[in-house]
Parts: structure tokens; sequence; C-alpha cells
């Protein structure tokens, strides 16, 4: 089964216009900037980084929730998945054709009747005016306006707003569906009638990506869930076990702040404090790109034993730290056998290329398991792993590992470019 | 350019109806309704009809004179001014859908051009009342018409979509569109002006050109210069091609900047 949905590293910065001083810029302002003899240096903004590399696969025909708190990058993701912004870095590839119910009665207009925004509002949504006009009584029922339906919409009261505009998205026949949290819509017996069709589109194999603070839904409807956690994705799993260790996080930070008045919380887009045993906390200031390894002068997928062996870890570096990286040699359980340390170049940044070498490596298991763990100071920033099959024999143990560290500039970077 | 126009077919639905939109909101609240397509434009007439008169710019049938370069310049004139705030205003449409942005300035040229031919059996009407029947030359009004509107998309491309940044472009604008007005010739005439009046004004202001041509073909019946028609002409499709990468080039930013 192909995915719907595919990206991969994708990163979205906006510029930070508070650091402006007039909310936008006019001929005017830069007429006087430039009368003054200021360069444009001096008030180029700083740039926020919304999401700082989100790799996500939904799969073709399941429902995938997505949680985290305000400022977290959850829209800009929706946002990226349906086109409407370009992505920074990284790639978004979309399969299949995509509805986007980010905002309810886009392009209304209030002095025109329910039926005539009906049309405006579904061709804006992508539909055809044949697939209007034929699904013209279906949203008119679904609507459940009476005779409301001809008279001008800013008659309405809200919640007639609101049922009108969700009666005519929810009729657009997507592929894919992108709703935004816009299932509160309406009375009681409209929600009901809303979850209803919600489980229609289920049922119709289609791919539905949901966001919402209502943690509940995620647990009832969704088959997977993803936690977005100050611009990356912090947890990808069952929807029960993410939520749990969503609700955890806000709770550890909740604690956090009553004990010390300050916490991830007081500010947008933080990142929620680590929860222990959680081992995937991937940030935005150091990654692990490449792990590749190398014998013989050639890129091997599997370990030879007896003959040296080359591990060149391509990290990418976005602010100077004492950065260490750390390779494990693990036992097939996974603990580590054997650990080297290299601190990289504090002045580096950027994509900085390490190369370990060993010779004469002691092994006695099936595969050759290595982890690599990305540290700033004792927090592990990035984790990667690679794994070497062996062949042709064991050398048995040996005391030591010959074995040294190189650090290049010139990493192997693959640059990964934007698809329209 | 050329796939600049292929999303705009692909979007056709959106753009017409939008355009419909348009047209049937500007005067759905109002007591005259679309009576006002054709109010307008006579009454803006009238005014400058009693300016002109005290200004001693009368010419045979002077109404039908004026209206003849009024019409197609309020065309334009709205259009620009109109256009300019057309993607800037749009944050409701923008930052919610996903759909190629040149629809909006397409939008507001197209519905400026529709309320142009809805005023045409005005300006024929005014004629007859004036004893001034159309003749053969009025096949030229098609591709004249056309070329307007490939020199006023063009200009509505560029501005629109240096507006998202220069919030103060559309004020500019307006006041450049008001100061054109007087250096076209519609209240008045270039023929018995001074040669370098004759000769500058069709070659530096493309709108001078297009109403003169207006005015050759509905007013004085004959063919109009149709070499200075088809160098704006050209000019102007050379102007759309780079506007449209201009505007194809900004227009991923235009969700986040308005």
């Amino acid at each position: 089964m192909t995915a719907a949905i595919v990206l991969k590293g994708v990163t979205k910065s906006f510029k930070k216009s508070a650091a402006r001083r007039a909310e936008y810029t006019t001929f005017k302002s830069e007429l006087l900037r430039w009368v003054r003899g200021e360069k444009r240096g001096d008030l180029t903004p700083g740039r926020i980084e919304a999401l700082k590399g989100v790799d996500l696969e939904v799969p073709q025909g399941k429902t995938v929730g997505i949680v985290g708190r305000n400022g977290s990058g959850k829209s800009t993701l929706l946002k990226l998945i349906t086109g409407i912004y370009a992505p920074t870095s990284g790639t978004v590839q979309v399969n299949g054709r995509i509805s986007a119910l980010l905002d309810l009665g886009a392009g209304f207009h209030p002095d025109f009747t329910g039926r005539e925004n009906i049309l405006i509002n579904g061709i804006i949504l992508g539909m055809s005016r044949a697939d209007v006009r034929q699904r013209m009584s279906q949203i008119i029922e679904f609507a459940e306006l009476g005779d409301f339906i001809d008279e001008p919409v800013r008659t309405y009261s809200s919640g007639m707003f609101m049922r009108l505009a969700f009666a005519v998205a929810t009729h657009v026949d997507p592929e894919i569906l992108i709703i935004d949290e816009i299932l509160a819509v309406g009375d009681d017996h409209f929600q009901r009638k809303s979850q209803a069709k919600m489980y229609e589109f289920k049922a119709q194999k289609k791919t539905i990506v949901l966001v919402t603070h209502d943690l509940g839904t995620i647990e009832r409807w969704c088959d997977h869930a993803v936690w977005i956690d100050g611009g990356v994705t912090r947890q990808v799993g069952a929807p029960a076990a993410v939520v749990a260790a969503y609700r955890e996080a806000v709770h550890v930070a909740e604690a956090q702040n009553a004990r010390t008045g300050d916490s991830a919380l007081l500010a947008p887009g933080l990142a929620l404090p680590a929860l222990p045993g959680e081992t995937t906390v991937a940030q935005a200031e150091g990654k692990i790109e490449v792990v590749e390894a190398w014998q013989q002068g050639a890129v091997a997928d599997s370990y030879r034993p007896g003959a040296s062996l080359e591990v060149r870890v391509t990290t990418e570096l976005k602010a100077a730290k004492a950065w260490v990286l750390e390779l494990e040699l693990c036992r097939p359980d996974g603990s580590a056998w054997f650990t080297a340390r290299c601190p990289l170049p504090a002045e580096r940044t950027g994509h900085v290329l390490a190369t370990w070498s060993a010779k004469e490596l002691p092994w006695l298991f099936d595969a050759l398991k290595l982890k690599f763990k990305l540290l700033d100071g004792d927090a592990v920033v990035a984790t990667a792993s690679h794994t070497l099959p062996i062949v042709g024999g064991n050398s048995g143990v040996k005391e030591h590992v010959k074995q040294s560290w190189h650090v290049d500039g010139a990493g192997a970077v693959v640059r990964r470019e934007a698809v329209a | 350019m050329i796939r600049n126009l292929r999303e705009i077919y692909q979007y056709r639905a959106l753009l017409f109806t939008m355009t419909a939109r348009e047209l049937k909101a500007r005067y759905r609240a109002s007591v005259l309704g679309f009576l006002w397509t054709f109010l307008n434009p006579t009454l803006n007439m009238l005014v400058f009809a009693v300016v002109g008169q005290l200004m001693g710019a009368w010419q045979p049938k002077y109404p039908f004179f004026l209206f003849v370069g009024q019409l197609p310049w309020i065309y334009f004139a709205t259009s620009i001014i109109a256009g300019a705030s057309a993607i800037s205003d749009r944050r409701d449409l923008l930052t919610k859908v996903r759909f190629p942005a040149q629809v909006l300035p397409s939008v507001v040229v197209l519905t400026n051009l529709a309320n142009y031919m809805l005023a045409l059996p005005l300006l024929l009407a005014l004629g007859l009342f004036f004893g001034d029947f159309p003749t053969w030359h009025v096949v030229y009004f098609l591709p004249v018409v056309l070329l307007q509107t490939v020199l006023t998309l063009a200009i509505v491309y560029a501005v629109s979509a240096f507006n998202v940044n220069f919030r103060d472009l559309q004020h500019i604008v307006a006041n450049v569109i008001t100061m054109m007005f007087f250096l076209t010739p519609i209240i008045w005439t270039v023929q018995g002006k001074p040669d370098w009046v004759q000769k500058w004004v069709p070659i530096l202001n493309p709108m001078a050109t297009f109403v003169i041509a207006y005015r050759d073909i509905f007013y004085d019946h004959r063919v109009p210069d149709l070499q200075a028609i088809a160098a704006w002409g050209g000019v102007s499709l050379l102007l759309l091609w780079v506007t449209s990468l201009i505007f194809e080039s900004r227009r991923e930013e235009f969700a986040e900047l308005v």
C-alpha cells in the first residue's frame, strides 16, 4: 500500500515580523530608511522556525490525528500538506486529490443567499459547477436550514452559518481530507450528524488527517497519532500511547511551572519537557543526517570481519556548541559493549563529517549493530542506528579495538529539493 | 506566462463564479440595483460634460465624444485601483484554500471588463440619440479591447504582487491613475494640438493610443492607427510576460505575508 502523504525533512521558517518597526514595509518606510542611511541589514528580521525537520508518512485509507500544544507547528504542517505554504526545505509529496477544511465558509458573502454561497464556496473548495449542482440538494438537506437557504447569509445565526459551511465542506468529495479543529460545530444533534459523516468518510477508506485538541476524538477515531512538539515529530504511534505521552508531558510541564514558575508552557512553540524513558528526542539544533559504512573504499552493506572498517557520520549542526558524537557497538540485546566518543569542533556549524576508523573489529555476533548519539553536554539531541550483517565467519574476541576518529567539514550531504 | 494562463484556464469555474459574484455583489444591496452599471458612467459623463463645456473643450456631440473615451478609461482605472489590493485584501482565501493566486487580480480585471461590455448598449444608444450610427469600423473594437485587457492585466499583476510587500502602493497608484486621466485624451483631443503633442502622447501613454483608437472607431468612423495599436499591443504582451513571471516568483510568499 502506498502512502497518501509523505513528508521528508520538512522545515518551514517565517520572517519574524515583530522585529520590524512597522507591521508592513511601505515605500515610505523604505524611503525613510534610505534617507537616514540605514542599511537593510540593520532591520533584517530574524526567522522563526515553525517546523524543524518533520518526517511523516500517512498511509492511504487511514485516519491520522495530530496533537500538540498551541504553536507547536500543527497548523503550519497542515498548510504545507495542502500546499498553501511551500516548505523552506525538505519534500512534501501528496498522492491523491486533497481537500482541506482549514476554515469554514471561505469566500462566503453575507449578501448572498445560502444557495448562492454553496455554489461559490464549493467551487473555491475545488468542486466543479456540475458537482455542486448535483450535490446541492444533499448539502441543503444536511445543513437543515429550511426556508433560510434562500435568505442572505447575513441574516443567519452563527450556528446556521457554520452548519451551512460545514455541509458544503463535507460534501466536497476528496481522496484525502485535511481537517483543522472544525468538528465541534452546531448543537448536539448536528455534532452527532457531523460525526456520522466523518465515520462515512472513514468507511469509504479515505485518508484523513485531523488536528484537534480533543484528545478523546483522537483516541476514538484515529488509526495513528502524531505528536508534534516544538516543530518536530516527537512521537508517532498508536493513538492511546501517543495521547498518554502527550498528556504526561503537559502534566510534567505544569508541575514544573508550579514548582519553579518557569516552564515550556510560558512561551508558545517551546518543546515540552522530556519524559523519563523517552528515547527519540529529535532536536533542531543538531541532527545526524547520514550514516554510511565503508569497507575497502566502497559503501558496504555488510561487514566482513578482519578487514578494517570506516563509519562516516554526517551531522548537521545549527548552533556552535560543545557537540560530542558518540558511537556504541551493541550486543544483540541493544546494550552497549564498546563506546567511542568524538568531540566535534566547537566553532563548526553546518554539515560536519566525522569518520570512525577501526582495524580488526572483534566480533562474535550475527550482526554489527552500531548506535549513534549526538550530545550537547549530557543531553542527547539526536540518535541514529546502523546495522551491518556479518558475512564470512567470525574473527574471535580481541582485547582491544584499534580505532580512531577523524573530523572533516565536508560531509556526504544528501540535499533534498522541494517538489511542487 | 503560459503556465499562468493554463492555471487560469484550469480554474476558470472559480474565475467566472467569483466574477459573477463581484458583479452581483456590487449592486445587490442598493435600491437601483443593476441600473448602477449604467448610471455610474452616465453621471460621471454628465459631470465632465459640464466641466468640459466650462473649460471650453467642447466638441460636436460632446457627451458622446466623452463617453467613448470614458468607458474604456473606467475599465482601466478601476481595474488597477481595485486590483492593487486584490491579493493583500484576500487573506481569508489565500491562507485557507489552495488555488492559483493570479485568479484574484484576474477576477478584478474580468469584472470591470464585464461592466464595460454591459455599458456598451448605452454607448450605442447615446450615439443614436445624437444621430450617430455605428459603421463597419466596429470590427476593430474587439482587438483593441483585447490588447487593452492584456495591458491592464499586466499592470494589475505587478501592482497586486508588490502591494503585498508595500502596502502604500495602492494609494500611490490611485494618485498616478488620476494624473494619467488628464494626460489621456478623454475630455480633450489631440486633434488641433501642437505636433509634438500629437506625436508623443500616444507614444508615451498606451491608454492614449487605445482611447484614440476607440474614438476613431465609434466617433470619427475611420480606421484606427493600426501601427500604434500593434506597437503598444506588442509591448503589452511583453509586459504581461514579465509581470506574470514577477507574480509567479512572489506567489509562494503571499499566504505568509498577507
